[in-house]
Protein backbone atom coordinates (compact mmCIF):
# COMPACT_ATOMS: atom_id res chain seq x y z
CA UNK A 1 0.00 0.00 0.00
CA UNK A 2 1.60 3.37 -0.84
CA UNK A 3 1.49 5.85 1.97
CA UNK A 4 0.84 9.75 1.28
CA UNK A 5 3.49 12.28 2.66
CA UNK A 6 1.25 14.29 4.36
CA UNK A 7 2.85 17.88 4.89
CA UNK A 8 3.10 20.73 7.09
CA UNK A 9 3.66 25.00 6.59
CA UNK A 10 5.54 26.73 8.66
CA UNK A 11 4.31 30.59 8.12
CA UNK A 12 6.41 33.90 8.78
CA UNK A 13 5.30 37.13 9.07
CA UNK A 14 7.63 38.29 5.90
CA UNK A 15 9.65 37.07 3.39
CA UNK A 16 13.12 37.97 5.05
CA UNK A 17 11.92 35.99 8.09
CA UNK A 18 11.15 33.43 5.97
CA UNK A 19 14.56 33.62 4.40
CA UNK A 20 15.76 33.53 7.49
CA UNK A 21 14.32 30.33 8.78
CA UNK A 22 15.81 29.04 5.51
CA UNK A 23 18.97 29.40 6.52
CA UNK A 24 18.71 28.01 9.82
CA UNK A 25 16.86 25.06 8.81
CA UNK A 26 19.49 24.67 5.95
CA UNK A 27 22.51 24.65 8.63
CA UNK A 28 21.11 21.96 10.98
CA UNK A 29 20.55 19.85 7.59
CA UNK A 30 17.21 20.22 7.58
CA UNK A 31 15.00 18.21 5.24
CA UNK A 32 12.23 21.21 4.37
CA UNK A 33 11.05 23.11 1.00
CA UNK A 34 10.30 26.80 0.11
CA UNK A 35 7.14 27.09 -1.66
CA UNK A 36 4.40 29.66 -1.99
CA UNK A 37 1.93 29.73 0.62
CA UNK A 38 -0.96 28.17 -0.41
CA UNK A 39 -3.61 30.06 -1.40
CA UNK A 40 -6.31 28.33 1.16
CA UNK A 41 -4.29 29.72 3.75
CA UNK A 42 -3.46 33.29 2.19
CA UNK A 43 -4.22 35.37 -0.54
CA UNK A 44 -0.64 37.13 -0.48
CA UNK A 45 1.98 36.46 -2.78
CA UNK A 46 4.44 34.76 0.18
CA UNK A 47 6.63 32.10 0.61
CA UNK A 48 6.85 29.38 3.44
CA UNK A 49 8.72 26.86 4.32
CA UNK A 50 7.18 23.15 3.28
CA UNK A 51 8.34 20.09 5.87
CA UNK A 52 7.36 16.74 6.19
CA UNK A 53 4.18 16.71 8.86
CA UNK A 54 6.29 13.91 11.62
CA UNK A 55 8.59 17.08 11.75
CA UNK A 56 6.46 19.19 13.57
CA UNK A 57 7.59 19.32 16.94
CA UNK A 58 11.57 19.18 15.80
CA UNK A 59 10.79 22.23 13.36
CA UNK A 60 8.94 24.15 16.29
CA UNK A 61 11.49 23.55 18.75
CA UNK A 62 14.33 25.03 16.03
CA UNK A 63 12.58 28.05 15.40
CA UNK A 64 11.43 28.65 18.47
CA UNK A 65 12.75 32.59 19.41
CA UNK A 66 13.10 33.37 15.90
CA UNK A 67 11.59 36.54 15.14
CA UNK A 68 8.65 36.55 12.42
CA UNK A 69 7.42 32.69 13.62
CA UNK A 70 3.79 32.98 13.13
CA UNK A 71 2.76 28.84 13.13
CA UNK A 72 2.65 25.21 11.68
CA UNK A 73 -0.18 24.39 9.91
CA UNK A 74 -1.47 21.58 8.29
CA UNK A 75 -1.34 21.68 4.28
CA UNK B 1 -22.11 26.80 -57.61
CA UNK B 2 -20.74 27.22 -54.18
CA UNK B 3 -18.31 29.71 -54.25
CA UNK B 4 -15.25 28.50 -52.94
CA UNK B 5 -12.30 29.57 -50.60
CA UNK B 6 -9.20 27.45 -50.86
CA UNK B 7 -7.28 28.72 -47.66
CA UNK B 8 -4.67 25.85 -47.58
CA UNK B 9 -1.45 26.60 -46.86
CA UNK B 10 -2.04 30.29 -45.93
CA UNK B 11 -0.69 31.55 -42.57
CA UNK B 12 -3.04 33.35 -40.04
CA UNK B 13 -5.32 35.62 -40.26
CA UNK B 14 -5.49 35.40 -44.56
CA UNK B 15 -8.19 32.85 -44.54
CA UNK B 16 -10.74 34.59 -41.96
CA UNK B 17 -9.86 37.69 -44.47
CA UNK B 18 -10.23 35.50 -47.73
CA UNK B 19 -13.32 34.57 -46.16
CA UNK B 20 -15.14 37.60 -44.87
CA UNK B 21 -14.43 39.07 -48.53
CA UNK B 22 -16.34 36.19 -50.22
CA UNK B 23 -18.78 36.04 -48.09
CA UNK B 24 -19.90 40.05 -49.02
CA UNK B 25 -20.57 38.75 -52.60
CA UNK B 26 -21.74 35.19 -51.89
CA UNK B 27 -25.00 33.81 -49.65
CA UNK B 28 -23.12 30.19 -49.22
CA UNK B 29 -19.52 29.70 -49.22
CA UNK B 30 -17.06 26.03 -49.16
CA UNK B 31 -14.16 27.21 -47.22
CA UNK B 32 -11.14 24.47 -46.83
CA UNK B 33 -8.22 25.17 -44.35
CA UNK B 34 -5.87 22.49 -43.26
CA UNK B 35 -5.70 23.36 -39.53
CA UNK B 36 -8.11 23.27 -36.23
CA UNK B 37 -7.31 26.85 -35.93
CA UNK B 38 -7.92 28.27 -39.36
CA UNK B 39 -11.29 26.15 -38.48
CA UNK B 40 -12.26 27.60 -35.33
CA UNK B 41 -11.46 31.23 -36.82
CA UNK B 42 -13.68 30.69 -39.83
CA UNK B 43 -16.58 29.00 -37.20
CA UNK B 44 -16.14 32.29 -35.15
CA UNK B 45 -16.66 34.40 -38.27
CA UNK B 46 -19.51 32.41 -39.57
CA UNK B 47 -21.69 32.90 -36.19
CA UNK B 48 -20.33 36.57 -36.37
CA UNK B 49 -22.02 37.02 -39.78
CA UNK B 50 -25.21 35.10 -38.68
CA UNK B 51 -24.39 32.08 -40.75
CA UNK B 52 -24.85 28.47 -40.32
CA UNK B 53 -21.72 26.72 -40.17
CA UNK B 54 -21.10 23.15 -41.27
CA UNK B 55 -17.64 21.17 -41.26
CA UNK B 56 -16.07 18.00 -42.47
CA UNK B 57 -12.82 16.91 -42.57
CA UNK B 58 -11.59 15.13 -45.30
CA UNK B 59 -7.73 13.68 -46.20
CA UNK B 60 -7.28 17.40 -48.42
CA UNK B 61 -8.15 19.32 -45.74
CA UNK B 62 -10.90 20.53 -43.82
CA UNK B 63 -14.16 21.51 -45.52
CA UNK B 64 -16.36 24.79 -44.20
CA UNK B 65 -19.47 25.48 -45.53
CA UNK B 66 -21.10 29.14 -44.23
CA UNK B 67 -24.42 29.87 -45.45
CA UNK B 68 -26.50 32.90 -44.49
CA UNK B 69 -29.90 32.40 -42.64
CA UNK B 70 -32.67 34.24 -44.28
CA UNK B 71 -32.41 36.90 -41.50
CA UNK B 72 -29.76 37.88 -39.61
CA UNK B 73 -29.20 37.56 -35.85
CA UNK B 74 -27.10 40.24 -34.94
CA UNK B 75 -26.20 40.83 -31.71
CA UNK B 76 -25.64 37.11 -30.38
CA UNK B 77 -23.41 35.97 -28.31
CA UNK B 78 -21.02 35.16 -30.57
CA UNK B 79 -20.46 38.95 -31.73
CA UNK B 80 -18.91 39.25 -28.40
CA UNK B 81 -16.42 36.79 -29.13
CA UNK B 82 -13.04 38.01 -30.51
CA UNK B 83 -13.86 37.79 -34.26
CA UNK B 84 -10.32 35.62 -34.67
CA UNK B 85 -7.28 33.94 -32.76
CA UNK B 86 -4.15 33.26 -34.71
CA UNK B 87 -2.77 31.31 -31.37
CA UNK B 88 -3.32 27.69 -31.33
CA UNK B 89 -3.35 25.58 -28.78
CA UNK B 90 0.14 24.21 -29.47
CA UNK B 91 3.29 23.89 -27.23
CA UNK B 92 4.04 26.99 -24.63
CA UNK B 93 7.90 27.16 -24.10
CA UNK B 94 9.53 29.06 -21.11
CA UNK B 95 12.69 30.43 -21.69
CA UNK B 96 14.53 31.07 -18.17
CA UNK B 97 17.80 33.44 -19.14
CA UNK B 98 18.41 33.52 -15.57
CA UNK B 99 18.84 31.63 -12.38
CA UNK B 100 17.04 34.42 -10.58
CA UNK B 101 13.50 35.42 -11.39
CA UNK B 102 13.32 39.18 -12.00
CA UNK B 103 16.01 42.18 -11.27
CA UNK B 104 16.45 43.87 -8.65
CA UNK B 105 17.50 41.43 -5.40
CA UNK B 106 18.72 38.28 -6.40
CA UNK B 107 18.25 36.50 -2.71
CA UNK B 108 14.95 37.32 -3.54
CA UNK B 109 14.92 36.55 -6.86
CA UNK B 110 16.22 33.04 -5.47
CA UNK B 111 13.31 32.18 -3.48
CA UNK B 112 10.74 33.86 -6.14
CA UNK B 113 12.44 31.25 -8.94
CA UNK B 114 12.43 28.40 -6.18
CA UNK B 115 8.51 29.23 -5.81
CA UNK B 116 7.57 29.19 -9.48
CA UNK B 117 9.30 26.02 -10.12
CA UNK B 118 7.33 24.25 -7.29
CA UNK B 119 4.66 26.13 -8.62
CA UNK B 120 5.03 24.73 -12.29
CA UNK B 121 6.01 21.19 -10.98
CA UNK B 122 2.58 21.18 -8.76
CA UNK B 123 -0.27 22.69 -10.67
CA UNK B 124 -1.82 22.78 -14.16
CA UNK B 125 -0.81 23.85 -16.82
CA UNK B 126 2.92 23.97 -16.99
CA UNK B 127 5.17 24.66 -19.93
CA UNK B 128 5.65 21.76 -22.65
CA UNK B 129 9.22 22.63 -22.73
CA UNK B 130 11.53 24.57 -20.80
CA UNK B 131 14.90 26.12 -22.05
CA UNK B 132 17.51 27.28 -19.70
CA UNK B 133 19.86 29.67 -21.22
CA UNK B 134 22.62 32.27 -19.78
CA UNK B 135 23.29 31.63 -16.20
CA UNK B 136 19.55 30.08 -16.21
CA UNK B 137 21.73 26.44 -16.38
CA UNK B 138 22.74 26.48 -13.52
CA UNK B 139 19.35 25.16 -12.38
CA UNK B 140 19.44 22.49 -14.30
CA UNK B 141 22.99 21.28 -13.00
CA UNK B 142 24.28 19.17 -9.75
CA UNK B 143 24.16 21.24 -6.45
CA UNK B 144 20.70 22.93 -7.97
CA UNK B 145 17.70 23.64 -5.82
CA UNK B 146 15.27 23.65 -8.00
CA UNK B 147 16.31 20.17 -9.34
CA UNK B 148 13.67 18.09 -8.37
CA UNK B 149 10.84 20.43 -9.32
CA UNK B 150 12.42 20.29 -12.96
CA UNK B 151 13.03 16.30 -12.44
CA UNK B 152 8.77 16.34 -11.67
CA UNK B 153 7.81 18.61 -14.75
CA UNK B 154 10.55 15.98 -17.00
CA UNK B 155 8.69 13.14 -15.49
CA UNK B 156 5.28 15.11 -16.60
CA UNK B 157 6.73 14.24 -20.28
CA UNK B 158 7.77 18.12 -20.23
CA UNK B 159 10.80 18.57 -22.40
CA UNK B 160 13.52 20.35 -20.82
CA UNK B 161 16.86 21.59 -22.79
CA UNK B 162 19.99 23.53 -21.33
CA UNK B 163 22.28 25.61 -24.03
CA UNK B 164 25.25 23.43 -24.40
CA UNK B 165 27.39 26.73 -24.75
CA UNK B 166 26.25 28.23 -21.64
CA UNK B 167 27.10 25.15 -19.70
CA UNK B 168 30.36 25.16 -21.42
CA UNK B 169 30.84 28.81 -20.54
CA UNK B 170 30.52 28.13 -16.98
CA UNK B 171 32.10 24.78 -17.28
CA UNK B 172 29.52 22.85 -15.79
CA UNK B 173 28.89 20.61 -18.77
CA UNK B 174 29.69 17.21 -16.61
CA UNK B 175 27.11 18.50 -13.65
CA UNK B 176 23.66 18.33 -15.79
CA UNK B 177 21.14 16.65 -13.92
CA UNK B 178 17.76 17.09 -15.81
CA UNK B 179 16.89 17.67 -19.54
CA UNK B 180 19.79 17.23 -22.59
CA UNK B 181 21.79 19.56 -24.15
CA UNK B 182 20.38 21.52 -26.84
CA UNK B 183 21.56 24.43 -29.33
CA UNK B 184 20.75 27.26 -30.73
CA UNK B 185 19.57 25.71 -34.11
CA UNK B 186 17.07 23.87 -32.29
CA UNK B 187 16.38 26.38 -29.43
CA UNK B 188 15.51 28.65 -32.14
CA UNK B 189 13.35 26.07 -33.79
CA UNK B 190 11.96 25.42 -30.34
CA UNK B 191 10.96 29.18 -29.77
CA UNK B 192 9.74 30.18 -32.95
CA UNK B 193 7.55 27.21 -33.90
CA UNK B 194 5.72 27.91 -30.29
CA UNK B 195 2.44 29.26 -30.07
CA UNK B 196 3.18 30.92 -26.78
CA UNK B 197 7.04 31.74 -26.04
CA UNK B 198 7.38 32.78 -22.38
CA UNK B 199 10.92 34.30 -21.42
CA UNK B 200 11.82 34.84 -17.56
Amino acid sequence: MIVQKTYHVVLFQSVNQTMWADKILREIKFQHKLVPVPRHISSDCGVCLRISSDQVKEVREALTGVEGFIEIVPL
Amino acid sequence: MIHRVDARGLACPQPVINATKALETNDSINVIVDNVTALENIRRLGKSKGCTVTDEKKSDGIYIVLEKKGTHESASESDHEALFSCSSSGSIVLVISQEVMGKGDDSLGGILMKSFFHTLAETDPSPDTIIFLNSGVKLVVDGSEILEDIKNLEKKGKKIFACGTCLDFFNIKDKLMAGSVSNMYEIKELMLSASSTINL
